[in-house]
């Protein structure tokens, strides 16, 4: 987080605080770990979330209620995000959520949303199981694992041609999910992974693991993770001499992974599948200039977590917000984002799902590749 | 056979990092019976300081790596030792004489006021450091190679030296007669006049100043740390110290190199799913036929 | 009071504050004042020098403080040591006995006029009075330190959900099973434990919590590994909490002709646990005056006198253990139908250290005081979201602020005494 992340943050906090509950807000909980190992993906969210009310206020409110944000902490732990979704239902008389960010949160959580009839978007569950279960009022403004699993499958076989791939995952919901789906999809295009290993998260020596890897001979290394794993793993890889393609999902999509490397070289040429440059779409130029000129980069969720608020402004202002008509009006109609036009299907999932690959260069920047 | 070798170099040189942290959970243990559990934190604490003290130096513009490495090792051994002082006498000294618990308590909350500090100062972003010195040497055996880089062997050699120079401070010098004083009897101790205060807080600066030299190594190997990286590597050191006996340091150098190897060459030959549960199965079996570790002293039980 | 009187040196008080300074400059310095931004750093000299600051008046004020006679007094009342079990007089009748039904009451009337919000963060607290109770009679009474309680806990929550799944049972069914079986746990920890002392004992037990859990995470055929499991809700003579029932079954509204509310559940789970825990609470309670009850704390206090007058040292280890396990057991069993789902990351080492802190900041062996300190420990966090970012912070703070204040936990153990008994013989 540079400087003005944090004094911008603070200020928003104050803001925030100081505003006392009139009964005329709109109240939208932003829940994610602001604190606790994964704090930097819920500033992502809260930077996201907040800009974009900030922009609703700005135009007049959703019906000319002005949306007021609680920033809701669940430290990535289901038990906290059962707390703190009841506290936000409760007391705080949420009508929305942007949020979870890890799928562990998100699903316990959902059940609390849809016994209060809250509607709950979230930017970066994409675990199956959340929209699986047929809950009516949960939506994702991102693609999910399998979806994502199998982009990474068709690029190993048709465009690397590998036949020797390592699956690596790091024992979390997100992390397994993932790697397990572009296991079953691998399999399914005839493709036997030769290793199919966990590793412990929050450690950070896997030379043994890189060892085992070298003796199995991978040409490619898929790692279901996120980049504080993925840093030391591909550098490991490539110090004990393994010249493998290494390849991860979106959880590495953070410039701190190549810090977590050591060096831009070690990130050099590594694949990650990513929904198409969120920073990309034409209705989103004249928010990332926002962005980056009140100085926040507008990476990983940060665009995301501001098409989820939006997704959830559009349905609250189109339902005279009722949440739970706003469920079913999302089901029906497609809403207007930063990242182009969200249409949802039955479950509550992006009908289009918008990945593709990515490759890290040298210089330490990703770039879209061409299909 | 290359990959066994290999793995017993991976083995190696996380066993030797995991000894060096163990020295400072036994050592405190030694000396006043306390589980440290904020020890590993400091570990953490040492890689920020790390990672500060090379942007700093490459801020003045120095590029040699001697210079660098030296430097950094100086800056982080200092501030690290003074965390050590700091932490003993805010949250331990207060609860001298106090049941053993309540330290592990008060030691627990010290932890977690170590993670979040650092968090709230320094963002909850993941770290890195600049890669100083990289390259390897490798060995061709048959088909294969063993490949080890030079901040390895240069982990290796480090921690032995730091072992070293621990051994000659406790075994030779008048101050380390102090400390085996008063970890043997620390009342007798003071009646001698030895400042056992004193002594306790020159422990807690020793250990601090083990876990600051496994901070800059590591960090140097890995790149990659975050506030929370003290945690599971401070929960393996203390097992290696339990491991090889608490209150020895040679057991604990032991304990973590047993410990270092197992968990290279379970992962590697069988599962890295399941080498936790190994180790912490060996250290049970290891304890139930050696209730005090492999060079710990029976306890003496007197009536 | 006149600084004469009292000899208050000044000058002593800035040297510390100086020096309080230098050092704060040192820790400080680094972490604080120079942020890390990849490779490079910021550089943050303002709050540097404000908490620098800070730290200098505090000195000052504190080594002035120190030297006056109030602060004098305050530091030996905080030096001098109260050790032990507090012995009543024989025949002490407590003053405060109305107080005990007074909270029962209250308690029982406590969903009935919290929000759905308190009442939750109620019940949690409620599931650490459990394990609490739990661990203080291992720890507490019969003096082994156990750091891997968080595995009976995951026993019993994850023996509900396995229960559920593979079994088809409820949660009326599960409640005794998944206590029996942590307590089967709990002797099997126990057994290879019997030889080992103090802190071996306690990474071997922090090991055995950390097995279960990696067992949890690894074992994805059983256990849905990291994703965790469902686990059902408690049903009231058959009846389900859910707005539509399954099939063949009546949810608790329709039946009774109420208009679906979440909050029934959470009332069940409550009037439920606190049914348990008052029933846990009154076993201790005998269990405490009860030969074994005895025989457990003497064995803390000598384990060779007692083996020596030839108490069965194997016998009463393994009870603590089995004991203490099984009400470990019944607190995950609720804490996963609270939750409806579970999964290994709510039992990681840090809840065992939670636990640990409840049982020695309530005063060890004191059933009081393992109530109050569940209910601090699991409220103040929920409390200190105020804070929001630096509400773990603060919990750490306090963590170490209540062991400096009261070392022996919030309130002793306490033991009303024995005469010797009147009358002639005849």
């Amino acid at each position: 987080m540079s400087n003005a992340v944090v004094r911008k943050t603070l200020v928003s906090l104050a803001i925030a605080g100081a505003v006392t509950t009139a009964q005329a807000d709109v109240v939208i909980g932003v829940a994610g770990p602001h604190t606790g190992a994964y704090a930097a993906f819920g500033a992502q969210l809260w930077n996201g979330a907040s800009a974009a009310a900030k922009a609703i206020n700005d135009a007049g409110g959703i019906n000319g209620e002005m949306i007021k944000l609680i920033k809701a902490d669940d430290a990535c732990e289901p038990k906290q995000a059962v707390s703190v979704a009841n506290r936000l239902v409760d007391s705080d008389e949420a009508v929305a959520v942007v949020g979870h960010f890890c799928s562990s949160s998100s699903i316990p959580a959902s059940n609390i949303y849809e016994e209060a009839g809250v509607l709950q978007v979230t930017p970066a569950s994409t675990a199956p199981g959340l929209t699986d279960r047929g809950l009516p009022n949960v939506f994702r403004v991102c693609g999910r694992d399998d979806q994502q699993g199998d982009v990474a499958a068709t690029y190993i076989v048709d465009v690397l041609g590998a036949k020797k791939v390592a699956v690596i995952h790091d024992k979390d919901t997100y992390g397994k999910g993932l790697a397990d789906a572009m296991k079953s999809s691998l399999n399914a295009y005839g493709v036997k992974e030769v290793l199919y290993e966990g590793l412990t998260r929050g450690e950070k020596d896997f030379n043994a693991l890189v060892t085992k890897i070298r003796s199995v001979d991978a040409d490619v290394v898929y790692f279901g993770g996120l980049h504080s794993e993925a840093g030391p793993l591909v550098r490991q890889m490539r110090e004990q001499g393994l010249t493998a393609k290494f390849m991860s999902g979106d959880g590495i999509t953070s410039y701190e992974f190549v810090s977590v490397a050591g060096s831009p070289k070690y990130v050099d040429g590594v694949l990650m599948t990513f929904g198409a440059d969120p920073t990309s779409y034409a209705e989103g130029k004249a928010v990332v200039k926002e962005f980056r000129d009140s100085g926040i980069e507008p990476e990983g969720y940060v665009m995301y977590s501001y098409a989820a608020m939006q997704v959830v402004a559009e349905a609250l202002q189109n339902t005279d917000l009722d949440p739970v008509k706003a469920s079913d009006w999302l089901h029906a109609n497609k809403v207007e984002t930063v990242m182009g036009t969200k249409a949802f299907d039955e479950k509550g999932d992006l009908l289009v799902s918008d990945y593709v690959m990515y490759e890290w260069d040298k210089n330490g920047t990703y770039n879209m590749l061409g299909m | 056979m290359d990959i066994i070798l290999q793995q017993l170099v991976n083995g190696l040189s996380l066993g030797s990092v995991y000894g060096l942290i163990a020295i400072g959970y036994t050592m405190v243990y030694g000396i006043i019976g306390m589980i440290n559990f904020a020890h590993g934190d400091v570990y953490m604490v040492s890689a920020y300081i790390t990672a500060v003290a090379i942007a700093l130096l490459s801020f003045f513009g120095i590029e040699s790596f001697p210079v660098i490495i030296f430097g950094t090792l100086i800056f982080t051994i200092f501030v690290t030792g003074v965390y050590g002082w700091v932490i003993e006498r805010i949250a331990y000294r207060p609860l001298r004489g106090s049941s053993r618990l309540s330290i592990l308590i008060s030691a627990i909350g010290m932890s977690l006021i170590l993670q979040n500090y650092v968090q709230l100062s320094q963002g909850a972003k993941q770290q890195g450091v600049p890669t100083l010195l990289s390259g390897a040497i490798r060995f061709d055996i048959g088909d294969g190679f063993v490949q080890i880089t030079y901040m390895k062997l240069f982990i290796l050699f480090a921690s032995f030296i730091g072992m070293a120079a621990l051994t000659y401070i406790i075994q030779k010098t008048k101050l380390g007669r102090m400390c085996r004083a008063t970890q043997q009897d620390p009342k007798m101790a003071s009646i001698l006049g030895i400042n056992t205060d004193k002594i306790i807080s020159t422990v807690f600066v020793i250990g601090a100043t083990m876990a600051a030299l496994a901070g800059v190594l590591v960090t140097l190997d890995y790149g990659g740390f975050d506030f929370y990286v003290g945690f599971i590597i401070g929960i393996k050191a203390f097992t290696a110290a339990v491991l090889g006996g608490i209150g020895s340091l040679p057991g604990a150098m032991l304990g973590g190199i047993i410990l270092g190897l197992s968990e290279a060459l379970f992962a590697g030959l069988v599962s890295s799913d399941y080498k936790d549960v190994f180790s912490f199965s060996l250290l049970v079996v290891i304890l139930i036929f050696r209730p005090s570790g492999l060079l710990g002293k029976p306890e003496v039980e007197k009536v | 009071m006149s600084q004469a009187a009292t000899g208050i040196d000044i000058k002593k008080s800035a040297i510390d504050s100086v020096l309080a300074g230098l050092i704060a400059l040192v820790v400080f310095g680094p972490i604080v004042g120079l942020v890390l931004d990849g490779f490079a750093f910021n550089a943050e000299p303002k709050r540097l020098f404000a908490i620098v600051a800070v730290v200098m008046v505090g000195r000052f004020l504190a080594s002035w403080f120190f030297q006056s006679t109030k602060g004098r007094d305050f530091l030996y009342k905080h030096t001098s040591k109260d050790e032990g079990v507090h012995v009543l007089a024989p025949g002490h009748k407590s003053k405060l006995k109305w107080i005990i039904p007074l909270t029962i009451l209250i308690a029982f009337a406590v969903p009935f006029i919290a929000s759905k919000y308190v009442l939750t963060v109620v019940i949690l607290g409620l599931i650490y009075v459990l394990l609490g109770l739990g661990l203080n009679i291992v720890v507490g009474l019969a003096g082994l330190l156990d750091l891997g309680f968080v595995g009976f806990y995951a026993i019993g929550a994850y023996g509900l959900a396995l229960g559920y799944e593979h079994l088809g049972l409820g949660f009326w069914s599960m409640l005794p099973i998944a206590a029996i079986v942590a307590a089967i746990f709990g002797a099997i920890l126990g057994f290879p434990v019997l030889r080992m002392h103090g802190d071996y004992l306690a990474i071997v037990t922090l090991g055995f919590g950390e097995i279960i859990r990696l067992v949890l995470t690894n074992w994805t055929d059983l256990t849905h590994g990291p994703n965790g499991m469902n686990a059902p809700l408690p049903t009231f003579f058959g009846l389900e909490f859910k707005r539509r029932a399954s099939e063949g079954h009546v949810p608790f509204h329709e039946f009774f002709g109420l208009s679906y509310s979440s909050a029934y559940k959470y009332i069940f789970i409550y009037l439920v646990l606190l049914l348990v825990v008052l029933g846990v609470l009154y076993v201790k309670k005998r269990l405490t005056q009860m030969p074994i009850g005895r025989a457990w704390e003497a064995l803390r206090e000598d384990e060779i006198a007692c083996r020596s007058l030839g108490l069965n040292h194997v016998l009463v280890k393994l009870s603590a253990f089995m004991i203490g396990a099984s009400t470990g057991g019944l607190a995950g069993v609720f804490f996963a139908t609270y939750q409806g789902f579970v999964n290994p990351s709510s039992f990681t080492f840090f809840e065992s250290a939670l636990i640990l802190a409840i049982v020695v900041l309530g005063g060890m062996g004191s059933t009081l005081g393992v109530v109050i300190a569940a209910f601090v420990l699991t409220v103040a966090p929920e409390l200190l979201r105020e804070f929001a970012d630096y509400r773990v912070l603060a919990f750490g703070i306090l963590m170490v602020l209540m062991m400096i204040w009261k070392p022996r936990g919030l309130v002793r153990m306490t033991r009303i005494g024995v005469s010797a008994r009147e009358g002639n013989v005849k």
